[in-house]
């Protein structure tokens, strides 16, 4: 901006002049736009444009020095004395830190002194302190929208640090600009709508679970909506949790059957969202539930057949005939076409694999006469329910680490992911808890973990993030080969361990203590023997400088993670942001983690970013905090920047409509003619129509094509308009 | 700088100060091989999949890491007269591998390039030049090679500068273009007079 600036005012005065002789031609346009406020009748329709302009515009400058952050790089004085001369500026002061509460009172109390009618702060960021200085204009008397920011800090004397004269110039611009829109700014007044008493949590493992238990317990009716055939997740899968060594199922069931039992939740497993519609408060959302096949006891009685529903016998699994692999086990056990995933499920329904199911009729002779629980022809439904605010917690999938060729994963039969070494150390698992080769069902004597299997990745085929959480888990498998096979020796191929959290450092002594030994180095490949199966594990040392051929009987991958399948569809259905990584976007990495930027959708847990279970569950109870706010509040604030339709202008074409990314726009019939009307609590104020419309009759509230032209002339004819 | 201690020259020799002085480092060093190896050698995270990859490293002290290692820290002296720079066979596993997507390889050709420029080079490399100068190869064709090929039902010559030393010409002005054959005729007899 500083160089088109230099590029309009370091001309010659002939230039400055043609400027001149075209302003004329813009000011006409902007006083076109402000006509149809004055009529009465527009002025019906947009409320918050009622307010008048004809007092003449008295604004305020505050020059925030934010300690050296500003002052440091610009002379405040220079731009406080160039501020005076702007046109419509009654009055202008500065103060080490504008939001500080003395800085506060400085606006207050030249509010009142100076019979203000617009405030311009130039500090920091509309995202940090917007509304700090519009509680401020408002304690002063005024309506908060009488408000203003120039950033001229994050834009300006950070990224000009060294540029004393050219920040200090820039800065005057700000202001100037800011001025322009703060003389012609207009009293707007927020909208209030009401929030449905229910939520949504989508995902259903720990986070999911957690979140819609807390949500629950604070009287919140709350549908939890899972897409496997049982709520659980990954953490469901594991078999000892770090650092602690507790049994993971033996932690988690406990919640598993409080979520089946609690009478707030509403759980829809097998299911999936199908379709999204309105705004915080007031989301409209389809859920499909999947033909399983099988009717639960309630289901049934719907129907008519009094006690019978599935009881999770496990008769119709005995007789199913067709065997498929067990994706729960990662594929090293079998499953029937109808199956449960683990004994231990909730609910404890059996599922149809339609995919593989023959229809033979068998399960339905063997559930019984009295269950009649198997319906073969079930169709998926459509649930239609209201909720407030909903929760993402859709989770994560394993990198598929075949990719990354030189390690051999499912080339080489002793290689595996260390989810499939979760489930053959597990004693619910597919050995029962016994540790064995693939190739071969012996017992690995040596056993090599490849830590950064495809994490901290810039080549494009891995993730160049860390996963977070290998590390650890890898610390925990070494600490249970030692536990379980006697004189098995852990090699450990890292290149840093990451032990950042609460007792982790400890942990890792700790494991060191008993054996593992640690070898500082990222794998470069792996050769198998084919003779014995046993693979060589090919690195450098790098902390003796030496390269290494280790030979070892399995190797374990510690592959990164990423987000799950169905995490970008279900994301678009919300409208939510994902960073370019594909996990979710928060509102803010630190001060608001779990928010999103659209309002009233939060996220818990691995889908906004690797986390392991201690920060799953934080995330989780704060999404659930943060969820249920608007929800006890019962009504939310919508910035009054929506879109407003002059309607006298309107030629009612339609074509914003369809333009309108929020679906808040719609023609309706008026006066025997087609006109647009917008759905105030859907419109964001994106502008989209607004830019559009080609006959101009779109008023963006807050954006208004006056206040722009203003502030475009302000910048190329430096405040003299 | 190392220190010196001011002992007798024996015991100095025996005792250097081996310590990495903050003014060994010259980052433009760091920046020239970045520039001619077209990579990103300062972005290296000494994970050891290069070494790890290097067909070279197990049957000598070459360790590419180590390279890399010095690119990052501008060890400009250490880096180019260590005769290990001339042992990479240049096969491009490591730049295979890579986690980094750096291409170390590239960055020893680099290093060599500089290394040149301060007729730092060993022999056989300059002897390889007036091989290519004589014959466009770096390793011609020999009796034995022709009577083998001649077996195998093709032509005693390939079908290259043996071939058509027409074109020899054209690859002399290269090579002169950058002084090479002079250059090396140069150090080699200065080396082997």
């Amino acid at each position: 901006m500083a160089e088109k600036k230099k590029a309009t005012t370091k001309k010659t005065p002939s230039k400055k002049e043609d400027i001149k002789k075209v302003a004329p031609v813009k000011q006409e346009v902007k006083k076109q736009a402000p006509a149809p406020t004055a009529k009465p009748k527009a002025a019906a329709a947009p409320a918050a444009v009622g307010s008048t302009t004809k007092q003449e515009a008295r604004v305020g400058v505050f020059i925030c020095h934010c300690g050296t952050n500003i002052a440091g790089s610009m002379d405040i004085d220079a731009v406080q004395e160039s501020s005076k001369s702007i046109p419509h500026v009654a009055y202008v002061d500065n103060y080490k830190y504008m939001c500080s509460m003395p800085g506060q009172t400085v606006i207050h109390k030249a509010i009142k002194d100076h019979n203000l009618t617009g405030i311009v702060v130039a500090a920091c960021t509309p995202r940090l302190h917007e509304p700090t200085f519009r509680a401020a204009t408002k304690d002063g008397g005024l309506n908060p929208f009488r408000f203003e920011m120039a950033n001229i800090r994050d834009q300006n004397s950070w990224v000009h640090m060294h540029d004393r004269v050219g920040s200090t110039e820039k800065a005057i611009d700000a202001i100037k600009i800011a001025v322009a829109k703060a003389a012609l700014l207009q009293d707007l007044y927020p909208k209030s709508v009401p929030v449905e008493k229910a939520a949504m949590v989508v995902g259903a493992g720990v986070a999911g679970m957690q979140a819609s238990l807390d949500l629950a317990a604070a009287g919140i009716k709350t549908y939890l909506v899972e897409a496997d055939t049982s709520i659980g997740g990954r953490m469901s899968q594991l078999d000892k949790t770090f650092p602690t060594l507790d049994c993971s199922q033996c932690i988690l069931t406990p919640k598993m059957v409080d979520v089946g039992r609690d009478e707030n939740i509403e759980l829809y497993t097998y299911s999936e969202v199908h379709e999204v519609e309105g705004y915080i408060g007031n989301f409209d959302v389809t859920i499909r539930k999947k033909a399983r096949g099988v009717m639960t006891p309630k289901e049934a009685e719907a129907k008519g057949i009094v006690g019978g529903g599935c009881n999770g016998c496990g008769d119709c699994e005995t007789a199913c005939p067709v065997v498929k692999p067990n994706m729960f086990e990662v594929g090293m056990k079998p499953r029937k076409a109808i199956y449960i995933n683990h004994p231990q499920v909730v609910p404890l329904i059996y599922t149809i694999d339609f995919d593989s199911c023959v229809k033979c009729g068998i399960c339905v002779t063997a559930c019984g006469p009295e269950k009649r629980a198997i319906d073969l022809e079930m169709k998926d439904e459509f649930i239609k329910v209201k909720i407030g605010t909903a929760i993402l917690a859709t989770g994560y999938d394993i990198f598929p680490i075949e990719k990354k060729e030189e390690w051999g994963y499912k080339r080489f039969e002793n290689v595996i992911t260390s989810l499939e070494f979760e489930r053959l150390i597990c004693a619910s698992g597919p050995t029962g808890g016994h540790l064995v080769r693939p190739s071969d069902g012996q017992t690995p004597m040596r056993v090599a973990f490849v830590l950064c299997a495809g994490s901290r990745d810039n080549t494009g085929t891995g993730k160049p993030y860390c996963s977070r959480f290998c590390c650890m888990y890898s610390l925990k498998h070494a600490h249970q080969i030692i536990e379980k096979i006697p004189g098995c020796i852990p090699y450990i191929f890292y290149m840093d361990i990451r032990s950042f959290g609460k007792m982790y450092e400890e942990f890792y002594y700790r494991i060191q203590d008993e054996g593992a030994k640690f070898i500082r180095g990222r794998v470069a490949n792996i050769i198998e023997d084919k003779a014995t199966k046993n693979l060589h594990v090919m690195t450098d040392d790098t902390l003796l400088d030496r390269p290494i051929d280790m030979e070892v009987d399995m190797v374990v991958l510690a592959s990164a993670v990423q987000p799950s399948a169905d995490t970008n569809r279900t994301r678009k259905l919300f409208g939510v942001s994902c960073s370019m990584d594909g996990w979710l976007l928060e509102a803010h990495p630190k001060l608001n983690p779990c928010g999103t930027t659209t309002a009233g959708v939060f996220l818990a847990g691995v889908c906004q970013g690797p986390k392991d279970i201690p920060d799953t569950v934080a995330s989780a109870e704060g999404a659930a905090s943060a969820a249920s706010i608007p929800i006890h509040k019962g009504e939310v604030e919508l910035e009054p920047y929506f879109a407003s339709c002059i309607e006298d202008k309107c030629a009612g074409c339609g074509m914003c409509v369809n333009l309108c990314p929020y679906s808040a726009l719609s023609l309706v019939e008026k006066d025997g003619r087609m006109v647009m009307q917008v759905t105030e609590a859907k419109c964001k104020g994106c502008g989209t129509c607004g830019g559009f419309c080609p006959g101009g009759a779109i008023w963006m509230n807050h954006f208004t094509t006056p206040q722009i032209v203003a502030q475009i002339d302000a910048f190329l004819l430096g405040g003299e308009q | 700088m190392a220190r010196i201690k001011g002992y007798p020259e024996a015991l100095e020799k025996k005792l250097h100060d081996q310590k990495f002085y903050a003014d060994d480092s010259n980052p433009e060093f760091t920046k020239s091989v970045k520039s001619i190896s077209r990579t990103i050698p300062h972005m290296c995270y000494q994970c050891g999949t290069c070494t790890g990859s290097c067909p070279s490293a197990p049957r000598s002290t070459y360790r590419i890491r180590k390279f890399m290692r010095r690119v990052v820290l501008g060890l400009e002296n250490e880096a180019l007269t260590d005769p290990d720079l001339w042992l990479c066979t240049t096969c491009y596993s490591c730049a295979d591998r890579c986690p980094r997507d750096i291409i170390p390889t590239d960055v020893i050709m680099s290093m060599r390039n500089l290394a040149f420029k301060r007729d730092i080079v060993p022999v056989n490399f300059l002897k390889t030049v007036t091989a290519i100068y004589a014959s466009g190869h770096g390793v011609p064709n020999n009796d034995v090679n022709r009577a083998a090929r001649e077996k195998l039902g093709l032509t005693r010559d390939p079908p290259t500068t043996h071939m058509y030393p027409e074109y020899m010409p054209g690859i002399r002005k290269i090579i002169d273009h950058y002084n090479l054959k002079a250059n090396a005729d140069r150090i080699i007899k200065e080396r082997e007079g």
